[in-house]
């Protein structure tokens, strides 16, 4: 039974009416920044663990006196790739701005494997540290904001691989560069969120 | 069959959420045999696993994603395709849709159906405290009992009721054709049965529910049995579920209002909406995060609240509390929205103040972030933490109450339409003050100190969410049945219905003030001597209660498949849902109405709110039913 | 003018009810008897409270059932609309200011309160460690107490007048020392010690709950309290074992760490279960 008061108009619809715009923001842009602060809270819940572990309860940090320590200098170099691939992410946004396809394609690419080699480089720390979660709160500590945002880099890769795909078929336009923008905001939250991660737990 | 298996719907869920389960047994038998650990399924890491994929799968079967599926793949999506839209019968209630009417309705009828399931383990407790001593259950069911009794209250009721009353209501108060991102407003819907069916299903695991109270505190809940699990679990599915709607209701509500409608023309009912969302957005993720630290400490042996090897314990509770104190808002601030509809339309006069209520609002909600610890005043915290926390949380009083008072101030010379939304409203006014009031003197370290988990707290508690945030959800139901449904409740049985409940809501939780400052303790299945009448009076009284909830249900369920027609506007009210048919056609407007004055405006004369440009004031004649039409 | 009669009418009406209020929210015997120093105090509070807040309810009250009363609507009036007011400041000023300054008086007192309950006391306190476990309560006095080993124990004796000050520790997950005639709770909490402190101050026994849910055995983990004179505890720590018990009560002065045996021998029965 179709809705009488849709037949009531005496006009055929096929869709909603427009709605107002009552705002200069995109939705999808503010969906993306609200989804942000939420994801900001769910480290914020996380530092608050190290907090608590590090500083109220003021045990040990790394280098611990069991021996245990973190690899500063090559966390550092991943670092620098993973804040690499932010500009390599730029590049692409800008580029589909102007037009220029092979830009956005190597752009978009080139972040692509750049975050990935974070993500490896990353794993291999976990084989090669030494000391597991299970050992102590600290090990609790690392590991969960490490891999808090590991898991956020994984999120932010499988989305990249579906702009990547995208482009390669020949998607988005001068026009129409909303799915490159929205993931690629997302992109520059981890990388600004791994500063934070890697300057409190590794550096400090 | 094929077909059906192909499609989205209930059969391809299954298939999937079987795919699901399989991978998760693969996985961690893979895992397991990889890490030198006997492979076989010894211990529980395959159902903790499965609860966490199976859902989704399950998700992906129904069609929750296939948009998105389609779009990821640069695949032709469809967005002229409206057949997610309106429901044509009662099946559609059970399909993806993507009609915020639908998903209102599939949200306030999931959610009460949460509320019957709860109150049915309420009055389980009840009888098991008829008496001092064991009588009906042991006292691991007991506290299961009142664990999955809270947790469904607050996680599958409270909060997404009100989510599914402004989902109907909002997007037509505002203007707007739908919410913001339909599709990601079906998905939140989605979530939330996944999440109930899963505490409800925690009873049936070995070691039973689980125990350790809607707080769940660590390390308590680090070593209980696996139905902890479910709830760990469940709490993230609730919590993403009511992250996603905030998240499309912040987004709607920026910039989806119908021309002219100003943040100060907005009704307070989105005010409230949107002030809740904010809390959500900013808050919810801390309690994902606390049952997920929880989830590694029993899963992988992770050390959060070890104590023996360095984790903290109180950190649970300051993390688990900065979320849900702002969440006793978010159960709270959508009915503030509620009574400031109710109470202006049935005085017949403006709501008095209105600027101080928008801004009140985000008073409070600035405010509730600075007050978690008021829960902890024993917990063995840092002394001073204390002070300022006692401070904060009595301020919130203040906003409150100008709140409250103005409301008083809206009432004074109106004319009182008493009917059942005002009945519950005014009975909303009086006991949430006693709850609030209440709230104060818990503020009052000393005071809290001796009454910190006793049955005050319990009558607090109920106080405040029963005769605080339920009552304005009956005055919700009963005030937009008729726009929901497009029938009349039955006003005699509506107001049996609130005299029952204010009675006996009274002498259910008002005696439990006095057995806490006695000395009982909560969540207890057994007591001392002394406490036994009172506590007999307390269940009798509760029987009663339980069973006023029969009216509502025989009220509400008759008059929808039975009532007589809803006019467009019965209430004579000016904001833009009623301005529409009673439902509303399938895509709310013709034609976006344009906003020329406040929400408000009654006994102004001439006033309106919003204006339909070609007149079309189209309150189509009635026999627009898409509900449960059975002529 | 009709509105102003009215107002004083329900002024009236509201001070009459709040009286009648307070009047029987003072009468009713809300505690349960007070054993401890600081009992007082919270009960003092909390009559404050209550001579504070139910005017605050009452008036709420008045003015619903005022309203109702007056302005409900009457038949032929269907269409009638109410006057349009949309506020008025001074009002709205009013209703900020009052319990700002009630809420504000109210904090300093509690926090005077709070104060004065946790205050250090004059005399020299007796240390007692609370240790709990699923689902038992056990209690140890430390050297400074027996003058020897220490002496532990299922239920917590306390000498009459002596401030005491209880260490409270878990060996599992979190519970709570709840003895509600001392107005006194604190949660046990694992990795950690809490300190609180209480003088009782009347004999008997008195009832001690577990306040956190603790697990299967929560609503049963309870213990007794006994009071006892000095000299009865004396001889229960003695019968107990403890080679020299002597507490500070009954040596004012003496140093810490420096326990002395501070009764006679005598042979009074102690009036407490060993
Ligand atoms: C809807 C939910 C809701 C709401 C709105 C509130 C509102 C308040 N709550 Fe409540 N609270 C809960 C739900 C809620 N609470 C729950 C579920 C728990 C227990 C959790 C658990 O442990 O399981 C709890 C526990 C709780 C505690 C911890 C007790 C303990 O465990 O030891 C405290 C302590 O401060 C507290 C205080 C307050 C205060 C001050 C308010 C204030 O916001 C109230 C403000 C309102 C008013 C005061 C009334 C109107 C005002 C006036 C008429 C103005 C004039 C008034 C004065 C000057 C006093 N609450
Ligand atoms: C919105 C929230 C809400 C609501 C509505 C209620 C409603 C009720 N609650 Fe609940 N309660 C809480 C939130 C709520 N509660 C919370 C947060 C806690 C703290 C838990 C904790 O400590 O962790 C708590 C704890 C709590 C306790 C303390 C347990 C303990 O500490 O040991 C008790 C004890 O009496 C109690 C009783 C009741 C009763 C009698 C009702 C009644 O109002 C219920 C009325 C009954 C119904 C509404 C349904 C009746 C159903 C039928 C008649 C059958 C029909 C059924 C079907 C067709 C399926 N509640
Ligand atoms: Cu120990 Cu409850
Ligand atoms: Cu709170």
């Amino acid at each position: 039974m179709e809705s009488a008061s849709v037949a009531a108009t005496h006009e055929e619809h096929h869709g909603p009416p427009p709605a107002n715009r009552s705002s200069r923001v995109e939705p999808q842009l503010l969906g993306m920044l609200l989804f942000i602060v939420s994801e900001i809270m769910v480290f914020g819940a996380f530092f608050t663990a190290y907090f608590f572990i590090r500083v109220v309860r003021g045990d040990h940090w790394f280098p611990m006196a069991n021996g245990d320590k973190l690899p500063v200098a090559v966390a550092g170099i991943n670092a620098a790739i993973l804040f690499s691939s932010s500009l390599t992410m730029h590049w692409a946004q800008t580029s589909i701005k102007h037009g220029n396809r092979f830009g956005l394609r190597a752009g978009i690419l080139s972040t692509l494997l750049l975050g990935s080699t974070f993500l490896f480089v990353q794993i291999n720390e976990y084989a090669n540290i030494g000391f597991s979660p299970q050992d102590h709160a600290q090990g609790t500590i690392f590991y969960g904001l490490t891999g808090l945002h590991g898991a956020h880099v994984f999120i932010g890769l499988t989305l990249l691989a579906m702009v990547t795909v995208r482009s390669f078929r020949g998607h988005y336009s001068p026009e129409e560069h909303r799915g490159v923008e929205v993931p690629g905001i997302y992109w520059h939250f981890v990388d600004v969120m791994w500063l934070f991660v890697y300057t409190t737990v590794y550096i400090l | 069959m094929v077909a059906k298996l192909r499609g989205p719907g209930f059969y391809r869920a299954g298939l999937m959420t079987l795919l699901g389960i399989g991978l998760c047994i693969a996985l961690t038998t893979g895992v397991r045999a990889s890490s030198g650990l006997h492979p076989a399924l010894r211990d529980n890491s395959v159902l903790t696993a499965a609860l966490i994929v199976a859902p989704l799968f399950f998700l992906v079967g129904l069609g929750a994603f296939d948009y998105w599926f389609y779009w990821a793949a640069g695949r032709p999506t469809r967005p002229e395709d409206h057949s997610g839209h309106g429901a044509r019968s009662w099946r559609d209630y059970f399909r993806v849709n993507t009609d915020h009417k639908v998903i209102g309705i599939q949200y306030t009828v999931t959610s009460f159906f949460f509320l019957l399931v709860g109150g049915l383990f309420a009055m389980l407790m009840r009888a098991e405290l008829a008496q001092p001593g064991t009588q009906f259950v042991d006292s691991n069911t007991f506290n299961g009992l009142f664990s999955v009794h809270a947790s469904l209250l607050i996680f599958l009721f409270v909060i997404p009721v009100f989510a599914g009353l402004a989902n109907f209501v909002l997007p037509l108060m505002i203007g707007a054709p739908d919410m913001a991102f339909p599709r990601l407003n079906a998905l939140s819907y989605w979530l939330l049965p996944i999440a109930g069916l899963m505490m409800l299903a925690s009873f049936l695991v070995p070691g039973g529910s689980f125990a350790s109270g809607w707080t769940a505190y660590a390390p308590l809940s680090d070593t209980a049995p696996i139905g902890q699990t479910f709830f760990n679990v469940a709490v993230q599915f609730a919590g993403a579920s009511s992250i996603a709607t905030a998240l499309n209701f912040l987004v709607t509500i920026i910039t989806m209002r119908a021309p002219g409608m100003s943040f100060f023309r907005m009704p307070l009912l989105v005010w409230a909406n949107f002030s809740t969302s904010l809390l959500v957005v900013i808050a919810t993720p801390f309690i994902a995060a606390s049952q997920f630290f929880v989830l590694l400490d029993r899963g992988l042996g992770f050390n959060f609240f070890n104590a023996g090897r360095g984790g903290d314990v109180l950190m649970y509770q300051h993390v688990f509390w900065f979320y849900s104190h702002p969440a006793v808002y978010i159960m709270m601030l959508p009915g503030f929205g509620i009574i400031s509809e109710v109470i202006a339309v049935k005085s017949r006069k403006p709501i008095f103040g209105y600027r101080m209520m928008a801004f009140s609002l985000i008073a409070i909600v600035v405010l509730g972030f600075t007050v978690w610890a008021h829960h902890m005043f024993t917990s063995g915290m840092q002394a001073w933490i204390r002070i300022p926390m006692m401070i904060t949380t009595a301020i919130i009083a203040i906003p409150t109450g100008i709140k409250i008072f103005s409301w008083l101030a809206t009432l004074w010379r109106g004319v009182l339409h008493l009917d059942t939304p005002m009945l519950f409203a005014l009975g909303f006014l009086t006991m949430f003050t006693l709850g609030g009031i209440s709230g104060v003197m818990l503020a009052m370290i000393p005071f809290d100190i001796h009454v910190s988990d006793t049955y005050f707290i319990v009558a607090h508690i109920h106080y405040v969410l029963f005769g605080g945030s339920l009552f304005t959800i009956f005055a919700g139901v009963y005030y937009w049945f008729p726009k929901m449904t497009g029938r009349m409740y039955d006003e005699t049985l509506g107001r049996l219905h609130f005299w029952l409940t204010f009675i006996f809501f009274n002498l259910t939780f008002g005696p439990m003030h006095l057995l806490g400052i006695d000395g009982m303790p909560r969540r207890v299945a057994d007591y001392s001597k002394e406490f036994a009448d009172l506590n007999l009076f307390i269940s009798i009284s509760s029987f009663i209660l339980g069973a006023s909830t029969l009216v509502f249900l025989y009220n509400i369920i008759a008059s929808w498949r039975g009532g007589p027609r809803a006019a467009a506007n019965p209430w004579r009210a000016l904001t833009l849902e009623w301005q529409v048919s009673s439902p509303p056609p399938i895509f709310n407007f013709d034609t976006i109405p344009t906003v020329v004055g406040g929400p408000y405006e009654y006994g102004v004369p001439g006033a309106v709110h919003g204006v339909f440009k070609r007149g079309a004031e189209v309150p189509a004649p009635a026999g627009t039913v898409a509900l449960p039409s059975r002529e | 003018m009709r509105n102003r009669r009215l107002i004083v009418q329900m002024v009236i009406a509201w001070a009459v009810a709040a009286g009648i209020g307070i009047t029987i929210g003072l009468s009713i015997d809300w505690f349960p008897g007070q054993a401890s120093s600081q009992a007082d105090k919270v009960d003092t509070l909390y009559k404050v409270l209550i001579v504070a807040c139910v005017p605050i309810f009452v008036l709420v009250e008045t003015v619903v059932l005022f309203s109702v009363w007056k302005f409900r609507m009457r038949p032929g009036e269907e269409d009638k609309d109410g006057p349009p007011i949309h506020g008025n400041t001074r009002l709205e000023v009013l209703w900020t200011a009052v319990p700002a300054v009630l809420i504000i008086s109210l904090c300093v007192y509690a926090y005077t309160v709070l104060r004065s309950f946790e205050r250090k006391p004059s005399t020299r306190e007796m240390d007692v460690d609370v240790w709990s476990q699923q689902f038992a309560w056990s209690f140890f006095y430390p050297h400074s107490v027996t003058g020897g080993q220490k002496v532990s124990s299922t239920t917590l004796v306390l000498p009459q007048g002596q401030p005491v000050r209880f260490h409270i520790h878990s060996a599992d997950v979190i519970h709570a020392f709840y003895v509600p005639s001392f107005r006194l709770q604190i949660d046990a909490v694992p990795g950690q010690s809490d300190e609180v402190r209480a003088t009782p101050n009347r004999l008997g026994n008195y009832l001690l709950e577990c306040a956190e849910l603790c697990g299967l055995g929560h609503s049963t983990m309870r213990a007794t309290v006994h009071v006892v004179s000095p000299a009865d505890f004396v001889s229960w720590l003695r019968s107990q074992g403890a080679p020299a018990p002597g507490i500070p009560v009954l040596v004012p002065g003496t140093q810490a760490g420096a326990p002395r045996p501070a009764v006679p021998r005598s042979s009074s029965t102690a009036r407490v279960p060993a």
